[in-house]
């Protein structure tokens, strides 16, 4: 029994769309801010739920399940695209020792309290795709490290090293923060 | 790393060896992040939460990580985006 066309997109808009803004937010830091690419996710996760929408059983968490698509629409995209060379950038960040200068700073971490939201999260943006992912995915979504690394297509090691090196290295732009903004000296 | 006594191996802490302050520190983001087991992460926890040395280190990483989860992904709007959604899902045979 197939329902009709529109009533089907109007439940599915209905159930789906108020979850928008949070499909948004959450593929802009996957993307690292991108906004254009951030939308093309958005539209392309959706169209796949509203594909899938006969799936999903109504009364189950709709949010979780819309997330859980894009999640694996942008890492389907990330993995195909991922034959480029890999940016230097990275490397750098793979290699270079990391420094303990926001603890040695401020070790009671008052920082936290007077840091301002989108500053961190332009040092997010900033990581290099493969620690941001880790630290997304990770630290802001909540997955645990066997769930990145079946996403990520890595060994749980490698989710555990990236994630080492991207909050030091987050600690390391937050501490440039606040010499910047005067918080430190 | 020395001073806060534990660095010497064979302690008795329920049978197992107690950690050095290297092989907790090692383990902060692990413990924090609950992805030890529950032998290990007690033994971390001791000794992170009673070591003179280690304490501060793990309490600051601690609020760093409380202060990045509870950033959390956000919502963000994007102007028209609901629209385009809207104008592609129609499209879309049903
Ligand atoms: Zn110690």
């Amino acid at each position: 029994m197939s329902i009709p066309a529109e009533p089907r997109q109007r439940e599915f808009e209905d159930e789906a769309l108020i979850h928008l803004d949070a499909l948004y937010g959450l593929a802009l830091r996957l993307s690292g801010g991108d906004e254009p690419r951030a939308e093309d996710l958005v539209q392309e996760a959706v169209l796949k739920a509203y594909r899938a929408w006969d799936r999903f059983e109504v009364g189950t968490n709709c949010r979780a399940w819309l997330m859980t698509i894009l999640r694996n629409t942008f890492i389907n995209q990330f993995r195909q695209q991922k034959t480029r060379p890999s940016p230097v950038e990275f490397e750098q960040i793979a290699e270079r020792p990391s420094s303990d200068a926001l603890y040695d700073a401020d070790p009671e971490g008052r920082i936290f309290d007077r840091m301002i939201d989108d500053q961190v999260i332009a040092a997010i943006d900033e990581l290099p795709d493969e620690f941001r992912i880790a630290v997304v995915l990770s630290d802001l979504e909540g997955l645990s490290y066997q769930e990145v690394a079946e996403l990520m297509g890595i060994p749980v090691g490698t989710v555990k090293s990236r994630l080492f090196r991207a909050r030091k290295r987050l600690q390391e732009r937050l501490y440039d923060y606040a010499v910047e903004m005067g918080y430190l000296k | 790393m020395s001073g806060c006594g534990t660095d010497s191996p064979g302690g008795s802490h329920s049978g197992e060896r107690e950690l050095t302050c290297e092989e907790s520190l090692a383990r902060v983001y692990e413990y924090l992040d609950g992805e030890l087991d529950s032998g290990e992460h007690e033994a971390v926890k001791d000794h992170l939460e009673k070591c003179r040395q280690c304490y501060p280190h793990y309490d600051f990483e601690r609020l760093f990580l409380d202060y990045v989860h509870e950033l959390g992904a956000g919502e963000e709007s994007r102007p028209g985006l609901e629209e385009r959604v809207r104008e592609m899902l129609a499209a879309e045979p049903g």
